[in-house]
């Protein structure tokens, strides 16, 4: 079984503006998480990350992905899907990033499970605060028994 | 011979008080026999087909029509032999009749069976209602356009109220970061100026998200149904509970009719009316009251105050998309919560008006449907 360990919560985040990976980054640190953090820039490259496909074969399982719905190439839907649909993968929490609340509506009506919904806020301590429950929703997550 | 066949007789029809009537009537009115043979037409037959009466006369009904039609009209009228009543003809159908230089007519017909000695006839009286086809045509091109343009509109406050987010969540974001991390290590003015950048932002961003709020009462509706408002108003009164508390207030209401409408919208309504009226309170804390009367197939809701109050001069600009009447310091908000109560009663087929008495309060009052008819 995985355990924490030094190296802190593996987080994927699937995310294409620099602006967001580098908030997300300062979130973290801001927050005092301890985490490791691995970023792809499209949904392609995410469904890679997670099967261990081409330069991937090494990465590591993530044990969260924070998944943003606008990406180039497969967008945020569509990876949620897959992993959903994927037995291997579905376990991941998946917590997906949203630009607003009409977005998440939307998305819910295609009625994908993503663990948790999260709007993108425009206040920095809201999202260090989001990040930071992020955490304790992955530490409830790994409490739960396992399978 | 009967008085009803003499009329037949071309000659007779020539005189009298009978031919003027048929001369000036201002539709088409022939007379057919059970063979479907042209017995009689007056004057706007000739002047509506083209054909003068000779040439129609004695001639097959069937002549009139356009070839599509031509093929199973003899059994059609056949069967209105059988069994001949008073009627419009093919209600429901689109008829035409063909003018003698081939262009195609819509008319109506209406059809009524004479019985004479010699047998039974039927009279067509024929209207032709190109006009009235043109101007619902018309009319009907006109709604699809402004369904249209409405629709384009929405979808445009929609995306650009969406997309507007993500730059701005950019800068107010990164702003905020630098005065976490330098706050006090710049100077006094760096600290202003971020403010003054993260307060924009936070407004800008209330603003792109009532817009957005705004532009979906258009496009995405739910179902509208009967509605218990009295749920409706303990739903709002639930969720404005710490304004209510915050400001002492104390909000009453009569027993309120069930309505027909959009849940939600109707949660809305109550809701920004009420938190204005406990916003906008004097120097006494606010007493609220919602009440209604029912007045034909709508309620009149009214949701009273003893606030403030409105110059008259503004009652119909306050419904109006971001307008405000005070400075942001005094009252704070981005001046939408009205314009969205006045969409959703538009809406909703009703209307809503404001009376207010400065310093005295407010009462808004607005009517919704009880039945779907709205």
């Amino acid at each position: 079984m995985d355990t924490i360990g030094n190296s802190g919560i593996r987080i994927l985040l699937v995310e294409d503006n620099p602006g967001d990976v580098r908030l997300t980054r300062e979130a973290l640190k801001e927050a005092k998480v301890n985490n490791q953090l691995f970023v792809v820039e499209d949904g392609v490259e995410a469904m890679a990350f997670l099967r261990n496909e081409g330069e991937y074969a090494d990465t590591p399982r993530p044990d969260l992905i924070l998944l943003d719905l606008n990406l180039p190439k497969k967008d945020g839907r569509e990876v949620l899907e897959e992993i959903k649909h994927d037995s291997e993968l579905k376990r991941i929490p998946v917590v997906v990033l949203t630009t607003s609340r009409a977005e998440e509506d939307i998305l819910k009506s295609y009625n994908l499970h993503a663990n948790c919904y999260v709007t993108k806020p425009v206040d920095l301590d809201q999202f260090i605060n989001i990040v930071k429950s992020i955490e304790d929703f992955w530490l409830t997550i790994v409490r739960l028994p396992s399978e | 011979m009967t008085h009803l066949s003499k009329f037949l007789d071309e000659s007779l029809v020539a005189d009298g008080l009978f031919r003027q009537l048929l001369e000036s009537a201002p539709d088409a009115i022939i007379i057919v026999n059970s063979d479907g043979s042209i017995k009689l037409v007056n004057r706007m037959t000739e002047l509506m087909l083209g054909y003068k009466r000779g040439e129609l006369i004695g001639e097959a009904v069937e002549k009139m029509l356009p070839e599509r039609f031509r093929g199973d009209h003899a059994d059609k009228r056949q069967s209105y032999f059988s069994d001949p009543h008073t009627r419009p003809m093919g209600s429901g159908l689109e008829l035409f009749a063909q003018h003698k230089q081939g262009h195609e007519i819509p008319v109506e017909i209406s059809l009524s069976p004479l019985q004479t000695e010699n047998g039974r006839l039927v009279t067509a009286v024929i209207r032709d209602i190109s006009e009235r086809q043109q101007a619902r045509k018309a009319l009907e091109q006109h709604a699809r356009d402004l369904e249209r343009s409405n629709a384009e509109l929405e979808q445009f406050a929609y995306v650009a109220s969406h997309d507007l987010q993500e730059p701005l969540r950019m800068v107010a974001s990164y702003a905020q970061l630098l005065a976490r991390r330098y706050q006090h290590q710049l100077d006094e003015d760096a600290d202003e100026f971020i403010d003054f950048i993260v307060d924009g932002a936070t407004r800008m961003q209330n603003l792109i998200n009532d817009l957005l709020t705004f532009s979906r009462i258009g496009t995405r509706d739910g179902e509208v149904k009967k509605i218990d408002t009295n749920a409706v108003l303990r739903r709002v009164l639930s969720n404005l509970q710490l304004a209510i508390d915050d400001n002492h207030a104390v909000v009453t209401h009569d027993e309120l009719p069930d309505i027909y409408g959009d849940e939600l919208q109707l949660v809305q309504l109550f809701q920004n009316l009420i938190s204005n009226a406990l916003k906008f309170h004097g120097e006494t804390a606010p007493e609220i009251h919602v009440a209604a009367r029912e007045e034909g197939n709508q309620v009149i809701f009214s949701v009273a105050d003893n606030g403030i109050g409105i110059e008259p001069q503004y009652a119909e600009r306050i419904f109006l998309l971001f307008q405000r009447l005070h400075g942001k310091k005094e009252y704070p908000g981005t001046g939408i919560g009205l314009a969205i109560c006045k969409k959703i009663v538009d809406k909703h087929g009703g209307q809503i008006w404001v009376e207010s008495q400065q310093g005295k309060g407010t009462t808004f009052y607005f009517t919704l449907p009880t039945t779907t008819e709205g």
